[in-house]
């Protein structure tokens, strides 16, 4: 008898299988990353990051999260670098990603900047604050935050729907005020989509929320901007994953400079991740029609779950 | 070619002229990084530290780390002419402009809103480059 598995199935379970492959002999080696790191060579670990962070951009894509969310809590849990510096190449890996993507979006009016300004303006304020604090914490205590900060992603990911074309039939006065509406041409159904958008004033003071945690945690926010966007404010999908994408670039270039001057970024470590990642991305999204991304998502997030469990074991010093 | 009149046709001029600053952007960081990096891996400049010396101790800390090595960071990189024909401190630039790029484009964004005449998104346009300069200045870090 022939067991036959679904095309779709097969890339997914590739990527995924190729992740594991690289996590699971890691682990033993860093358990005790820091007395193993003086025995690797400088040259494996950078090579191995570089791979590690080409498969996570693949996957990133493929799930529908930001880099950065995936990168902090697996590399600051199966690699020998200091927290302080996973967080700050997390924050350029997922600000280099949204700069990559950021033309196209703008030009076919997806990403919107009289939507993205505001709510960038008071993230990125939050940002650097949080950076701040991130950085002024001790390290283990980071590391639970993060553990726990990690599974709610998780959870919030199972939990929380999506959108195609929300429905708003009165805009608030603060978006008529800032003219925050717009018109987009979709694709995929050959058909104009014009959005208009309400409770502005909730998704402002949930951005600067959600700026403090991706700035502690040195994590693009993607997860957190797409549904505030779309599930709160209204914003059709395509829009919404497009303007997060600017309002990360912004708030993550400020918290940046929080992690730079504190000596938080090294370009040993940061420039394979940021390169990695890009790479992956761009496969992630020649990859994207042609997998079936609900399997892909759920094994986002039980990579997640796992980063997050082990994250905060980590930070109980277990 | 139609969807290219669509694109235009979707987009403001602010939006138009921000993708387009973007776009060299994001090249030009793209081709320095991967030049600094090159530099920095191959030693084919001196390197003001030492990759075993890094690799060595990334376990510690950015403040244990900068106590005993100093490396360069933020500006200070900057502080010494000589210092910049390094790999290590080509990379560290690279990244110092990566971090740059969306200031470049918010720029542009202003003088858009200005020439357009819009003043309440001027107003938050420059407001959001005034919080991107404080961050870059190092002035809440007491950074270099």
């Amino acid at each position: 008898m022939k067991i036959s598995v679904p095309r779709r199935l097969i890339i997914p379970a590739a990527v995924a299988g190729a992740l594991l492959m690289l996590l699971i002999p890691a682990m033993p080696l860093l358990a005790a990353a820091p007395q193993v790191a003086g025995v690797t060579a400088w040259w494996v670990w950078v090579l191995v990051l570089f791979v590690f962070s080409f498969l996570l951009g693949i996957v990133a894509v493929l799930g529908g999260v930001g880099g950065g969310v995936l990168y902090v809590p697996i590399v600051s849990s199966f690699f020998p670098f200091h927290l302080d510096f996973v967080r700050g190449a997390g924050l350029l890996v997922a600000l280099a990603g949204a700069l990559s993507a950021g033309p196209p979006l703008m030009r076919k009016g997806l990403a919107d900047l009289k939507l993205g300004l505001p709510m960038a303006l008071v993230g990125s304020i939050s940002s650097i604050a949080g950076a701040l604090v991130g950085l002024a914490m001790p390290a283990q205590n980071v590391q639970l935050l993060l553990g726990i900060v990690i599974i709610s992603i998780a959870a919030i990911m199972i939990k929380a729907g999506k959108s195609g074309y929300p429905e708003v039939t009165q805009p608030d006065r603060l978006s008529q005020m800032l003219q925050i509406s717009g018109l987009y041409y979709e694709e995929f159904g050959q058909h104009e989509v014009s959005w208009k958008v309400h409770r502005t004033p909730v998704g402002l003071l949930l951005f600067f929320v959600i700026g403090f945690i991706g700035g502690m945690f040195g994590l693009g926010a993607g997860f957190a901007n797409v549904p505030v966007f779309n599930l709160l404010m209204g914003v059709p999908l395509k829009v919404a994953v497009a303007t997060s994408g600017l309002v990360l670039s912004i708030n993550g270039s400020a918290a940046a400079w929080v992690y730079m001057f504190k000596g938080a970024v090294i370009p040993l470590i940061a420039v394979p991740s940021i390169g990695g990642m890009m790479l992956g991305s761009k496969i992630g999204a020649k990859l994207l029609p042609k997998v079936n991304t609900r399997t892909i998502r759920m094994i986002v997030i039980a990579i997640l779950a796992l980063s997050g469990f082990r994250s905060l074991l980590k930070g109980l010093g277990i | 070619m139609r969807n290219g009149k669509k694109e235009g046709g979707y987009a403001d001029r602010v939006q138009l002229v921000y993708a387009r600053m973007l776009d060299y952007v994001a090249h030009s960081v793209i081709i320095l990084m991967a030049v600094g990096y090159f530099l920095y891996l191959t030693e084919l400049l001196p390197l003001s530290v030492p990759i075993e010396t890094i690799s060595g101790n990334w376990h510690l800390s950015a403040a244990h780390l900068q106590a005993k090595l100093n490396l360069p960071c933020g500006w200070g990189c900057f502080t010494s002419p000589a210092g910049l024909l390094h790999g290590d401190i080509i990379s560290y630039i690279s990244v110092i402009f990566l971090s740059m790029a969306t200031l470049f484009c918010l720029t542009s964004a202003v003088a858009v809103f200005i020439s357009e005449k819009k003043h309440l998104y001027s107003a938050i346009a420059a407001l959001q480059v005034l919080v991107l300069l404080v961050a870059a200045s190092g002035i809440m870090t007491g950074g270099r």
